[in-house]
């Protein structure tokens, strides 16, 4: 996504963002100040206590050294560097939003912007008939009419296997394949594990899911399927059906308006929580979609985010 | 040709010992995992990282550590006088042997195995030091992509013009047959882990030479590791907790 | 190119079928443009050009040549695109090769004219310095450095600033060299003329998805298209060249409609250009 410094403002806009920024700066600071990092930089610690030395750090003759960029975080005796733009690290239960790359043998591979592909196994999906049994050959023949590739689906995270893969799960239904919508993907250090990845708003009627990858979707709104779901539609009924209906322009005109208000945070380098991107809605309602993606809504952003930081430290 | 005046400026005004203009920017290319764009003088490369991801070519996949690629391209523009050069020359093929190998030795490639990191390196204008000026931005744009590494490295070069040691050679005094000595170090433990020389010297005037090149390194280090701080402040202050 | 699910493409064709696109613009809205004269100072001219993450850089060269025999008093002009790795991991090694013939291509046909010259955005024979003998031959690379989307129109717009950018040193003939021998040249370090830009087209692209057209198109709408065509039209509203890509077939009459709606967008297109190529000059000299 683009940079700050590619955004076309003019003396006023810069002059009042640079202040908000700095503002940003003022308010940030003392919380973790100069635990800021960089590659090969020397992490003073007490070499006193049995030392943990966790991500993002190494020995060197006896000193403790970054190995990113990030900041500095010890929980109790154990020390780490968080490190902010990287790939995701995936932990145990993440809730993920991947883009199927293949259809092998009993499995998917999923993009999911971790180092290696995912793998959802057919065995960790509940099927549409929502009964836990053992898959049959049936089952695997028909892979393909659950997700093919080039969706987008979400899913868990499971865990490592043996061999070192990600193995995801989709035991519920509210995994699964994600239509109607868009896609957006950001740096994963934005979005912060929180216990509600998926958000359903109301007052627009549309879908939230901000995957711990990075990966947003954002979608017209879709109740979740009972469990005895209609098996009868066949395949080609589902395909005539979405193809008559559009997505209305109102719930278009939201899902939208959500998505650059992600894009935005994203330029701006803001934390990404939907309490956020319901605020930047609301904050557009009286200006034109595509200029949300202008200098002048960028500062607006930039400058309400110092009022809520202000406020929630205040509360504090 | 006279390289240093007696008043001992150099063609471009600088003294002996004067590195140009460094310049470097985070974040250049909006797809890529992590980019940077270096400049020395009048030298400007960017470099563009894509991975840790799944390797591309499963018979390449390595099971204990990451593969790490690298291409090194030159626009057509970037020289004085235009050329059509075909890619992948020997040249190019070289000099990404080069980058690759110097990145590779202080990429943490056991901690992501099965994986595969690209680094591309696009020079935009060549005015000498392009070596330099390529690993410089290739270390910027590893550590943008979050990718660990045991060290940055830095790379300057110096020559012999005119019994006087030279540091960070333009294209004119590069191409004016004196020897050329391009040398990279891990700043951290002062190990240098890239040393190349054309042409030849005597052995206590390479000392000199190779010593000033390094202190060149050392002032690159210095420097990136300034804007590597101010982007992780940045980035760390912007998010917010 | 963007693997898309077939959920994602219908949302997508519906957003442009009732004029929102996924980015909230509208059908025939560009993103904004932003232009950096002078970028490269060893050429004689360069710009770059940036329409969303799309970022090219474009830069002409100007060497003393030979006319070729057919046209003794006109100039030669080339053009040659290259896809950088960094805009995306398939343009490693040879990969980046066809889309860069492609680029190529359409751009000679957009800005260059027939072979003969004739029609052509740059007038040839303001290149011409001594008939026959000697003319400036431009060099003009285009450089694709980061992509998303609508490459073609970014390149086209790149190398108009970049031309504009151009000055090309002047050249004194010596006097009194007979008519067989190759005159004796000299190339001023000091007087520069200024290239005449003012006939120099800029491009539209025109993507057809489902029954409409949109400009501008990123990655994902291009992923989606059926065919796309390119027009290049100049300040006197004339079309100066046309190329179609994308394989399916269209109608005629959806052509010529094209071509309508492309004239219309390139008038908004040309001002919005010249006013920031005019800024970015203006930035340059400050």
């Amino acid at each position: 996504m683009r940079e700050i410094e590619s955004l076309p403002l003019n003396q006023t806009q810069k002059l009042r963002l640079e202040k908000a920024l700095d503002q940003l700066d003022f308010l940030s600071a003392g919380a973790n100040s100069n635990a800021c990092v960089t590659v090969a930089d020397t992490i003073l610690v007490d070499h006193q206590d049995g030392l943990l030395k966790g991500h993002g750090t190494t020995d060197f003759d006896g000193e403790l050294v970054a190995t990113v960029c990030g900041v500095v975080e010890r929980v109790n005796k154990l020390v780490y560097v968080r490190s902010l733009r990287a790939r995701y690290k995936p932990e145990i239960g993440d809730i993920i939003v991947g883009r199927v790359i293949e259809v092998a043998p009993k499995r998917w591979r999923l993009e999911i912007n971790f180092t290696q592909d995912a793998v959802l196994m057919l065995s960790s999906m509940t099927l549409h008939d929502g009964i836990q049994r053992r898959q049959t050959a049936d089952d695997e023949l028909n892979m393909r009419s659950i997700f093919v590739e080039n969706d987008v689906i979400c899913a868990e995270v499971r865990g490592f296997q043996h061999d070192g893969s990600l193995h995801l799960q989709a035991r519920s239904q509210k995994y699964g394949k994600l239509e109607k919508g868009q896609l957006l993907t950001v740096p994963p250090y934005l979005v912060k594990r929180r216990k509600q990845h998926f958000h359903y708003l109301e007052k627009y009627n549309i879908d939230l899911i901000v995957g711990c990858n990075g990966f947003i979707w954002i979608g017209e709104h879709v109740e979740t399927k009972d469990d005895m779901v209609e098996d009868q539609v066949t395949e080609s009924e589902q395909q005539n059906a979405s193809e008559d209906t559009h997505t209305p322009v109102e719930i278009r005109d939201k899902i939208c308006r959500a998505a650059n208000a992600v894009r935005v945070l994203c330029t701006l380098g803001f934390n990404i929580t939907a309490d956020v991107i319901m605020e930047i809605i609301e904050l557009s309602n009286r200006i034109d979609i595509h200029d949300m993606l202008g200098a002048e809504f960028c500062v607006l952003v930039a400058e309400s985010e110092v009022d809520r930081r202000r406020s929630s430290t205040k509360k504090k | 040709m006279e390289f240093v005046s007696p008043e001992g400026l150099r063609l471009d005004g600088r003294r002996p010992m004067e590195m140009r203009q460094l310049r470097a920017e985070i974040g250049i290319v909006s797809k890529a995992d992590g980019s940077a764009s270096f400049e020395m003088g009048n030298t400007k490369v960017i470099a563009a990282v894509y991975g840790p991801r799944e390797v591309q070519n499963r018979s390449q996949q390595l099971n204990d550590q990451a593969l790490v690629r690298c291409e090194y391209t030159m626009a057509n523009f970037s020289t004085g006088d235009r050329r059509r050069k075909p890619k992948g020359d020997r040249r190019s093929t070289e000099i990404s042997l080069v980058i690759r190998q110097t990145m590779e030795a202080c990429i943490m490639t056991h901690l992501m195995p099965r994986s595969q990191i690209d680094i591309f390196v696009q020079v935009l204008q060549a005015d000498g030091g392009t070596r330099s000026a390529c690993i410089n931005a290739a270390t910027l744009a590893l550590a943008d992509a979050g990718i660990p590494m045991s060290d940055i490295v830095t790379s300057c070069s110096a020559g012999y013009l005119n019994s006087t040691p030279l540091l960070d050679l333009n294209y004119v005094e590069d191409s004016a047959g004196g020897p050329d000595v391009t040398v990279g170090i891990l700043p951290r433990s002062t190990k240098v882990t890239l040393l190349q020389m054309d042409s030849k010297l005597p052995m206590d005037i390479f000392e000199n030479v190779m010593q000033l090149a390094t202190e060149g390194c050392k002032a690159v280090a210095n420097y990136v590791h300034e804007v590597l701080l101010e982007k992780t402040k940045q980035l760390d202050k912007h998010r917010g907790v | 190119m963007v693997g898309l699910s077939i959920g994602e493409k219908h949302f997508i064709e519906g957003g442009i079928a009732q004029n929102l696109r996924t980015d909230g613009r509208k059908r025939l809205v560009y993103r904004p443009i932003q232009i950096e004269t002078g970028v490269i100072p060893q050429a004689n001219g360069s710009a770059r050009v940036r329409m969303g993450g799309t970022e090219v850089i474009a830069s002409v060269k100007a060497e003393l040549g030979r006319p070729s025999s057919l046209q003794p008093d006109k100039g030669k002009v080339f053009i040659n695109v290259d896809c950088s790795p960094t805009a995306a991991p398939i343009f490693e090694g040879r990969g980046g090769e066809e889309l860069s013939s492609e680029l190529s291509g359409a751009l000679q046909i957009c800005l260059l004219g027939g072979k003969s010259g004739a029609g052509a955005g740059i007038d040839l024979s303001s290149l011409s310095i001594v008939g026959g003998k000697i003319c400036w031959d431009l060099y003009i690379d285009g450089l694709v450095v980061s992509a998303d989307g609508n490459l073609l129109d970014a390149l086209g717009a790149a190398i108009k600033a970049a031309l504009s950018n151009t000055a090309i040193p002047k050249v004194n003939v010596a006097a009194g060299a007979s008519s067989d021998e190759q005159p004796e040249v000299d190339i001023s370090d000091e007087e520069f003329l200024q290239f005449d830009t003012s006939a120099v087209p800029v491009i539209i692209t025109l993507t057809k998805v489902g029954r409409e057209y949109i400009v501008d198109a990123t990655p994902e709408e291009e992923s989606h298209m059926d065919s796309a065509i390119s027009i290049s039209v100049n300040r006197q509203r004339n079309l100066c060249g046309l190329t179609k890509r994308g394989s399916a077939g269209l109608d005629p009459s959806v052509i010529l409609d094209m071509v309508s709606v492309g004239k219309h967008v390139s008038e908004e297109l040309m001002n919005k250009l010249d006013s920031e190529i005019a800024a970015a000059e203006a930035r340059e000299e400050e």
